[in-house]
Formats: C-alpha cells, sequence, structure tokens
C-alpha cells in the first residue's frame, strides 16, 4: 500500500481524539490499585497533561507537522503533573523531535517518532523501571517500526502500535512484582494504549464510535495472585468499598469463587473450605458481589466500608491525637522506618507516597484540612509532588506554606529545623536554608544496561544519583558506589552523614558501610532504617 | 541596705555572690540515704563525679520554710528590708517555702519574695542585677518593681545532648515535644511564663553552639548575658569567645549549675540567658 502523507491538522486531531478517549478511561485507570497506596491518580494526570498539550496547539496556525509536534511537546512539558505526566511530555518531546523539519508525515516518520519518543522518554526517567508506560511505548514503538518494512501507511503503521501496546499493557504485572501482587497492569502504560487507540480510531474515521463506548481496561495475561496479607491502614489509601462477608454452603468451589471475583474487584482474598468461605474484597459495586455469593449460598458478618470515609477516618484519627499546635506539619513519605522516624519528630500528618506514588492533590489537600492548626507547612518530598503541592494552597482557606523539599532527607532536614518560637514565616525561611545545605545520594539498581553521562551502566549494577539528578557512581559493590558517591558528593566537608537504609537491607550490613564512612570521612554517621522500597540506600550530606 | 536573697538554682558563682553580699539559700540533692546542700556540702564537680560513679540517681529536695526563716532572722539583724528571687515556681516548691518562710518571722523587717519565673542562668541575671541595684543604694520597692518588670525581659536558652534528666526529674513539660526523636539531636530547650518550652533541634554540639550564639546575636539592645555549663568548660569558653563580639566580656557572667539543677538537666548542657535592655 503506498503510503499518503499527514499533516500537522492530522496530528491534532489524532491526539485530540486520544486525549477524548483517554479522559473515558481516566477514572478506571485512577481505581488500578498498584500499590498500597495509588499512584496518584494517573489517569487524570494523563489527561490533563494531553489538555495542557493540545490546548497549545490551538494558537499555532501553522500547519506543519513539526510545528504542531512542537507545540504538543511544549504544552504537554508545561503541564506535566504526576509521574505519568512527566513521561507522557517525554514522550511528546521525544515525537517533536522525530518529526522536526517535517511538513507532512507518514507511517515511516510515526514509526521513527515514536522510537525517538520511547528513547526521550527513557532517558528522562532516573531509574527506569520495566513493566510500566516505558515498557509499552518501548513495545509499541518496535512494532510500529517492524510495519514499516512492509507497509509504510500510518494507520497500519499506528494498528500495529496500538496492538503491540495493548498486548505488551497485559505483560506488565509479569515484569513488575507489585502489579503481579496487586492484580492489575500498570495505569500508565494502560494510559498510553487507550491514548494511542483513540488517534487509530480518528486516524480509522470512526471517530463517532467512541461516543457511546468506553475504553476497556486490558485484562492482565498472567494469572492473578491475591494480595496475600493486607497493609496496615496507614499503607492504604482505598478505593471504592471494601466488602467483607462470610459464604455458608454446600460443595462450595473455592478456586472458582476466587476466578469468578477476581473480575470484580481488586485485593481480593479467598479463604475457607468447601462449606465456609471468607471473602474479603475491594470492588467499586459490592452489590454485584453480593449478588453473585447470594446464588452460591447463605452470607454471614457482612460489612460495606467506604474506603474514601476510612481515609478520611484515618486522617482524623491521626488529628485526634494531637492537641491543635501553632504550625502544623504534613508531609509525604513511603517506607515503614521513615514513618516512625517522622512521628518520632513530633505531630506530623504523613501523607503516604512518593517516587511512583504521587499522591494526588486531594489527598495532600485532606491531611491539610486535617492538620490541627491553621498554619500548615507541606513538605512535597518529592519533585513530581511539587505542584500537587502547591496547588493544595489555592484549595484551602488555611495558611499553607509549601517548602521544595525534593527527597525525605530535605523533608527530615526541614522538620529538624522548625523553631517552636517562630512563625510561618520565619520557619518556611529556616526550611528552606536548611535543605539548601543538604546533598542527598540514592543508592538503587540499574534495572537495564545504560549510558548516562558517559558512563557505561550494566543491568544489576548499583548506582549512585545525587540530588534525585545526576548519577554519580555505579560499582557492582554497594559499598563501593557508596564511598565513591559520597567522595563526589563532598562527604569530607560534610558535619553530618545519616545513612537511611531501604526494606531489603540488613541492619548489619547499613552498620558496615557507616563504620566504612567513619574510617573515612571526619563527620558524624548516623545509621537509621528508613524502610524505603526500590532504595537500598539514601545517605544525606549535612 | 536592702539585702538579696536567693535560692542556690540560681547558680550564681559563690565568690561573686560574696562580693555583691547576696545570701544563697541551698536546696537539697540525695543520694539515697545521703543529703548535701547543694553547693554547699556538694561542689559541682563533686557532683558529676558521684553522677558518674555511683548507680543511685541523685533526688533534689526545696528548701524548707525554716531554711528561709532562719537566713531571713539573721539578715534582719542587719536590714530592715530584704528582697528574695526564687527559681520558678512551676520547678520547684522553693518559692512557697520563701513564703512561709517570710510567714514565720517578725514584721519588723520588710521582705518581698519574687517569682523568677524561671532558673539557673535566668534568674542569676536578675539577682545580680538586684543585688546591684541595693549596692548602689535602690530601696526595696525600687528594686522589687524593677525585677518584676526585667522578668519578660530575660530570656534563656539550654542546649541539651539529652533531654533524659529533665524527664526523669519530671520537669520536661511543653519540651516533651522534643523528646523520642529516632534522629540523634541536641535538643534546644526555653523557659517561657515559667516552665520548659521546646525550641529548635539541632542535630549536633557544633549546630547547636551556633543556635546559643546566633540567639543572643538576635536581640538588638542587650543589658548582660548569663552562660553556663556543667562538665564542658572547653565549650563554655568557646561559647564566651564567640560572644564577644556581641557584648562587651565584663557584661558577660559565667557560672556553672548547681548539682540540683545538673541532677535535673544531666552532665552536658550549655546554657544562655540574655538579659533585654529596658
Amino acid at each position: 500500500m503506498k503510503s499518503d502523507l499527514a499533516d500537522g491538522q492530522t496530528l491534532k486531531e489524532m491526539f485530540a481524539s486520544g486525549t477524548a478517549w483517554l479522559e473515558k478511561s481516566a477514572p478506571d485507570i485512577n481505581a488500578i490499585n498498584v500499590f498500597p497506596v495509588p499512584d496518584g491518580d494517573t489517569g487524570t494526570n494523563m489527561v490533563l497533561t494531553m489538555k495542557f498539550a493540545l490546548e497549545e496547539t490551538k494558537s499555532n496556525s501553522d500547519n506543519q507537522v513539526s510545528s504542531v509536534a512542537k507545540s504538543l511537546a511544549h504544552g504537554a512539558l508545561m503541564g506535566a503533573r504526576g509521574n505519568s505526566g512527566v513521561i507522557l511530555s517525554q514522550f511528546c518531546r521525544g515525537l517533536a523531535k522525530g518529526l522536526e523539519g517535517k511538513t507532512h508525515f507518514d507511517g515511516g516518520d510515526f514509526a521513527r517518532a515514536l522510537a525517538r519518543a520511547s528513547q526521550t522518554a527513557y532517558k528522562g526517567i532516573v531509574n527506569p523501571v520495566e513493566g510500566t508506560i516505558l515498557t509499552v511505548l518501548k513495545d509499541a514503538s518496535k512494532a510500529a517500526q517492524e510495519t514499516v518494512k512492509n507497509d509504510g501507511a500510518l494507520v497500519s503503521v499506528l494498528e500495529a502500535a496500538v496492538k503491540s501496546a495493548e498486548e505488551s499493557v497485559a505483560r506488565t504485572p509479569r515484569l513488575l512484582p507489585v502489579l503481579r501482587e496487586a492484580g492489575v497492569v500498570d495505569a500508565g502504560g494502560q494510559g498510553l494504549y487507550v491514548l494511542l487507540d483513540g488517534a487509530l480510531q480518528f486516524l480509522k474515521g470512526e471517530s463517532h464510535k467512541m461516543q457511546y463506548r468506553r475504553p476497556r481496561l486490558v485484562v492482565a495475561e498472567t494469572e492473578l495472585v491475591p494480595r496475600a496479607a493486607q497493609r496496615p491502614a496507614q499503607l492504604e489509601t482505598p478505593h471504592g468499598y471494601c466488602t467483607n462477608f462470610v459464604l455458608e454452603g454446600q460443595n462450595l468451589n473455592l478456586d472458582k469463587i476466587g476466578k469468578d471475583l477476581k473480575k470484580k474487584g481488586q485485593s481480593l482474598i479467598v479463604t475457607g473450605d468447601d462449606t465456609l468461605v471468607r471473602v474479603h474484597i475491594h470492588s467499586f459495586e459490592p452489590g454485584e458481589i453480593l449478588k453473585y455469593a447470594t446464588k452460591l449460598g447463605r452470607l454471614h458478618d457482612i460489612t460495606i466500608n467506604n474506603m474514601d470515609d476510612q481515609y478520611v477516618e484515618f486522617i482524623k484519627m491521626q488529628r485526634e491525637r494531637m492537641p491543635q499546635v501553632d504550625i502544623a506539619m504534613v508531609t509525604v513519605a513511603t517506607g515503614d522506618g521513615f514513618f516512625e522516624l517522622l512521628n518520632s519528630l513530633g505531630n506530623i500528618i504523613i501523607v503516604p507516597g512518593g517516587q511512583t506514588m504521587n499522591p494526588s492533590v486531594r489527598e495532600l489537600l485532606q491531611a491539610v484540612e486535617s492538620a490541627p492548626s491553621d498554619n500548615v507547612i507541606l513538605l512535597p518530598n518529592n519533585k513530581n509532588i511539587m505542584s500537587a503541592a502547591s496547588q493544595v494552597q489555592s484549595l484551602t482557606s488555611k495558611k499553607v506554606k509549601v517548602i521544595p523539599t525534593r527527597n525525605i532527607p530535605q523533608g527530615i532536614a526541614a522538620l529538624l529545623a522548625f523553631g517552636y518560637d517562630m512563625n510561618l514565616e520565619k520557619n518556611a525561611r529556616a526550611m528552606e536554608k536548611a535543605i539548601s545545605k543538604l546533598q542527598a545520594i540514592e543508592v538503587t539498581r540499574a534495572v537495564r544496561e545504560t549510558r548516562l553521562k558517559g558512563l557505561k551502566i550494566r543491568k544489576g549494577q548499583f548506582i549512585a544519583i545525587l540530588n534525585d539528578e545526576d548519577v554519580i557512581a555505579r560499582a557492582d559493590k554497594i559499598a563501593d558506589v557508596i564511598l565513591e558517591a559520597l567522595g563526589k558528593a563532598g562527604a569530607e566537608k560534610a558535619g553530618i552523614v545519616t545513612v537511611y537504609y531501604g526494606a531489603e537491607i540488613k541492619g548489619t550490613e547499613a552498620q558496615e558501610i557507616a563504620q566504612e564512612i567513619r574510617d573515612r570521612y571526619q563527620a558524624g554517621v548516623e545509621v537509621v532504617y528508613g524502610g524505603q522500597p526500590h532504595y537500598d540506600y539514601v545517605i544525606s550530606l549535612e | 541596705m536592702v539585702k538579696v536573697v536567693t535560692d542556690s538554682c540560681s547558680d550564681i558563682n559563690p565568690q561573686l555572690a560574696q562580693e555583691l553580699g547576696i545570701t544563697v539559700v541551698p536546696l537539697y540533692v540525695q543520694f539515697g540515704n545521703e543529703t548535701y546542700r547543694d553547693n554547699v556540702d556538694l561542689s559541682t564537680e563533686e557532683f558529676y563525679h558521684k553522677l558518674e560513679t555511683t548507680k543511685i540517681h541523685p533526688t533534689t529536695s526545696t528548701a524548707t520554710p525554716a531554711d528561709f526563716a532562719k537566713i531571713f532572722t539573721k539578715l534582719a539583724e542587719e536590714t530592715k528590708e530584704i528582697l528574695t528571687i526564687t527559681l520558678s515556681e512551676k520547678f520547684s516548691a522553693t518559692y512557697t517555702a520563701a513564703l512561709q518562710g517570710k510567714a514565720m518571722v517578725g514584721k519588723d523587717c520588710r521582705i518581698e519574695v519574687i517569682d523568677s519565673q524561671a532558673g539557673a542562668c535566668a534568674q542569676m541575671l536578675l539577682v545580680i542585677s538586684a543585688a546591684k541595684m541595693a549596692q548602689a543604694g535602690a530601696n526595696l520597692e525600687q528594686i522589687d518593681d524593677w525585677v518584676r518588670r526585667a522578668i519578660p525581659r530575660v530570656h534563656v536558652r539550654v542546649g541539651f545532648d539529652t533531654l533524659e534528666y529533665l524527664r526523669r526529674g519530671g520537669r520536661i513539660g511543653k519540651a516533651q515535644a522534643l523528646l523520642g526523636s529516632l534522629l540523634k539531636v541536641n535538643p534546644i530547650v526555653g523557659i517561657k511564663d515559667g516552665a520548659t518550652f521546646p525550641i529548635a533541634r539541632p542535630r549536633n554540639r557544633a549546630q547547636a553552639m551556633d543556635f546559643l550564639v546566633n540567639f543572643v546575636k538576635g536581640f538588638s539592645r542587650i543589658e548582660a548575658v548569663a552562660i553556663e555549663d556543667a562538665t564542658t568548660p572547653n565549650d563554655l569558653q568557646s561559647l564566651a569567645e564567640r560572644l564577644k563580639d556581641v557584648i562587651p566580656p565584663e557584661r558577660i557572667y559565667r557560672s556553672k549549675v548547681s548539682p540540683v539543677i545538673g541532677t535535673h538537666v544531666g552532665p552536658h548542657v550549655l546554657a544562655v540567658a540574655v538579659l533585654e535592655a529596658e
């Protein structure tokens, strides 16, 4: 088939259609409970990011595809919200780079642009994780390039990309244990698939069909394993209704019940025997669950709780423990050690979340509203949460100061800088000063082979990231990477080095590393359990 | 001439007390069955040596009404006017004991008892100023009035290594907000309305020292400063050195915490009190 050329207007319409399609899917995407805490409002974040991108194209009358793509990229960058929004903006940027200098584009151009988009998206993430939107994008771009070899039509190329994206989304739980455990596919990947699918429907001239339909959630390819144990309430920001009951009957088939209910909700637990079965499930339609169960036998001990209420209750309970104070503090953290540490620093409301799970504006707002003071200091502890945090200011009548803390060590330094005899403004200044003096090193394993700033990194190697930005060291041994990173970060001038070790690390190992740091540097070294996921060590220098 | 009386928790240097004609009524420290008069039977050095070498944790008790009555009676032989400045009533019953002591003695000597709303070096600044006024010939009304008006102008910050002693002695008050940190901190505590109050959480002693220096620097008009340590004279010396640029050294009074105060603050405190000019 001969390739026909599309212009800037077509690209615009493709993304408009894709965004409209994505918007319909946003609530479903939001509801995918990846971590005990949902990863922010992935669906909403993506829609808002794309809307910003489209808005930018409206003011651009140039019909050249390179110009439209550039506007998209600029708009997406300005409007990027949350982690997924950031990746999406990288996607748009790569697309724009791929289409640079072109007045029109065909399937081949689009495939090349997708490849560029995939590369750019990977580059934009310090610690790319497979089984996410990144993987879906990579797979889609590969399929697009394969197709071009035989068929250069734009619609054919996009069709192949969409099909591959869908399959890739279904595979995400195989790649990412947290997804497997939660029994869901990756929300960001799902969003990208829907976006591309919407664009394809426009190209096929089937936009009208979208009006009465909704994008469907891709079903995970692997067998889903119900979560073994529920995390404590603090770690869970629930959605929908937590439904519990005991089913009494005869010849009950646990496997079948599990399989049937799996489609109806999340966090499913089915235990018992063939006469008595206990069921726990999170669902938006508890009625459906009960209707199903009553067909099998008699129900007992039915409890249905709105989990959003529970979350509000939890926040309220935190508040009730606290006396009214002059200035209250709200912070975002992940890791049981960090929770304890933050709690030990006073009456602080902790919103669970972090790098891969940005709390929504609503969750931050709830925490601020429930804080035991009208003056609130908000510490986002992550650059992806910064924009959500600053939005809270305009949504509450309380006086809120957002301190731009980019990681938990900065958050802790800010909390420690709090002066009980100072007002909100002075405290904000003291905190900003404190965080400016702090360097943070995060140590993790490279999930794939890569080259960063001329540094060749093998998969599985330990890498150290300074201030959430630059990979400054890599080594096969964790102690080596830490010592090298400390040297590069200027540890010889530091007064205090604090080593927060992660969930996977033994305390004795952390102590040994601390001793090596003491042997080499003058600084006082303190070791604290952070319990953070993904990062084996987070180390601060002050 | 007005005679100035205070309790041993003013931590006033005995030699300076003698020079200024200040009478110090000692509180008591008990190690098990042994009782010592604060700074009389037991010096600060001996106290901390004992604290380190015995397993018994000391307790403290107030000066009795009779102790005050005895002092008042003796002083009444040479003066008709006595001014007494005590430790905050929220920390100790010494203020009440002084009032009861006053009630026990005859009426021909006028005695005023003032709650300093503070203790240690903060109380010391009030006592020294009062004694100097007395030496300069001020009468009881004048000194009494000056001290009561000066109380809100006295500000104190105490740097701790640990709040354990304060907690154990039941004097931690609102400063308990600084307790329990899983990170090592050197908490700074102030005194507000006669009780302890949390101030800040520097991470180490160097930062705590900076905090104390900056605290003094924050005042635009200073009449006098008092500083004291427990077992760290070198730190006190360096604190004094750093304050020389802020206030002339002759207006910096140096002292050591008494055994009674030491029981409640531990061996590594560093305290600064500022008397703001009127």
